[in-house]
């Protein structure tokens, strides 16, 4: 009993700290994949398809841009970046800003843009 | 004309006739078209080509615009009218032809959290050839339009004086509408719209009521109406 008491304490500590971090290794790197950068923007104004076109036009336009989605009733549009990429907020305020409609909010939303497009028409 | 320019022939008639009589031709054949035109939006986004195009037994329109910025854009119109002129059995219809420079300028915009609100100029500056009077004549107008529409519901109206040395052609107008369901951005939207419009050439005027169905989708704009006058059909396209 004495001589396991003070074998297991040890093993216990080097076993369980390679595991512990091992294990906080595959959660980041599971979690640094799950999140797709994707930005959600709700904007005045868009409250017709030409008006979203031009949005749309201007978004596509910049190279980070990956799948885009409108939705025209809940005046959200979602932009997720492409691969390895990373979304500049304040340069797209700038083009929906410039393109005359208003952002009145931006937020960083860990999903992907078909998820937020689906999630959308279910709540329909 | 780049804007909205209605165009019909003064007739007095029962309205629930007129609207049975007009819609009639309108579901028929669209081998006639007629110029209808007060546009959701005058010009499309910065960087692109708006084309519109109007015909009808009275008048016949081609325009194209391009915006420079996001409030700016310049383009140009072709078009006829006829005008009517005298009364009964000598009524004659004169042939207008102009050409003009276009100038369309977003002078106000509110974006309102459920809803969109514009103010909007469009100049006109060309030539007008009219065959009861000889040569061309310089044709401006300055028109004036404003609407407001949300993703179900949209009001339009307008101010548009044509003038020209011997020549008025002035038009003013309001419509409304609503749209039958939510559409989203690249669906397919039907509206339902109603235009009051009255026409003023000379001391001659008339006044006219249109049922209009619109469709939307994404860059396509098309309108289908008819009164007594014959069916109406306005085509948009931006690119």
């Amino acid at each position: 009993m004495k001589t396991s008491t003070r074998v297991m304490p040890h093993l216990f500590t080097r076993n369980s700290c390679a595991l512990l971090i091992a294990g906080l290794l595959a959660l980041a790197s599971a979690g640094a994949q799950a999140d797709p950068g994707t930005v959600k923007l709700q904007i005045n104004g868009m409250v017709c398809a030409f008006c979203a076109q031009g949005i749309e036009k201007r978004l596509t336009k910049m190279p980070e841009i990956g799948p885009l989605y409108i939705n025209l009733a809940q005046k959200v549009v979602a932009i997720e970046p492409k691969a390895g990429l990373r979304i500049d907020v304040e340069k797209v305020r700038t083009e929906i800003t410039d393109a005359g409609y208003d952002v009145v909010k931006i937020e960083t939303v860990p999903k992907t843009v078909a998820a937020i497009r689906a999630e959308m028409k279910a709540r329909k | 004309m780049n804007g909205a320019t209605d165009r019909a022939r003064p007739r007095c008639m029962p309205a629930a006739a007129r609207l049975a009589h007009g819609l009639a031709p309108a579901l028929g054949l669209l081998a006639t078209l007629s110029a209808a035109s007060a546009w959701a939006l005058p010009m499309a986004s910065q960087g692109s080509v708006m084309v519109m195009a109007e015909r009808s037994p009275d008048e016949r329109e081609l325009a194209a615009n391009f915006a420079l910025t996001a409030r700016d854009a310049l383009g140009g119109a072709v078009g006829r009218w006829h005008e009517p002129m005298g009364h009964g059995s000598a009524m004659r219809a004169h042939e207008r032809e102009y050409a003009a420079l276009t100038y369309t300028r977003l002078l106000r915009r509110w974006n309102l959290p459920h809803a969109q609100a514009n103010l909007w100029f469009v100049g006109m500056l060309g030539e007008v050839r009219a065959h009861a009077l000889p040569g061309t004549r310089t044709l401006w107008s300055p028109a004036l339009l404003a609407d407001y529409e949300t993703t179900r519901i949209y009001f339009g109206a307008g101010i548009e004086p044509m003038r020209a040395r011997g020549l008025r052609h002035d038009t003013v107008y309001a419509r409304a509408g609503f749209s039958f369901y939510q559409a989203e951005y690249d669906e397919m939207q039907p509206w339902f719209i109603l235009q009051a419009k009255r026409t003023r050439w000379g001391m001659d005027a008339k006044s006219e009521l249109t049922p209009m169905l619109r469709v939307i989708h994404r860059r396509f704009f098309f309108e289908l109406g008819g009164n007594d006058n014959g069916a109406q059909v306005n085509l948009m396209l931006s690119y």
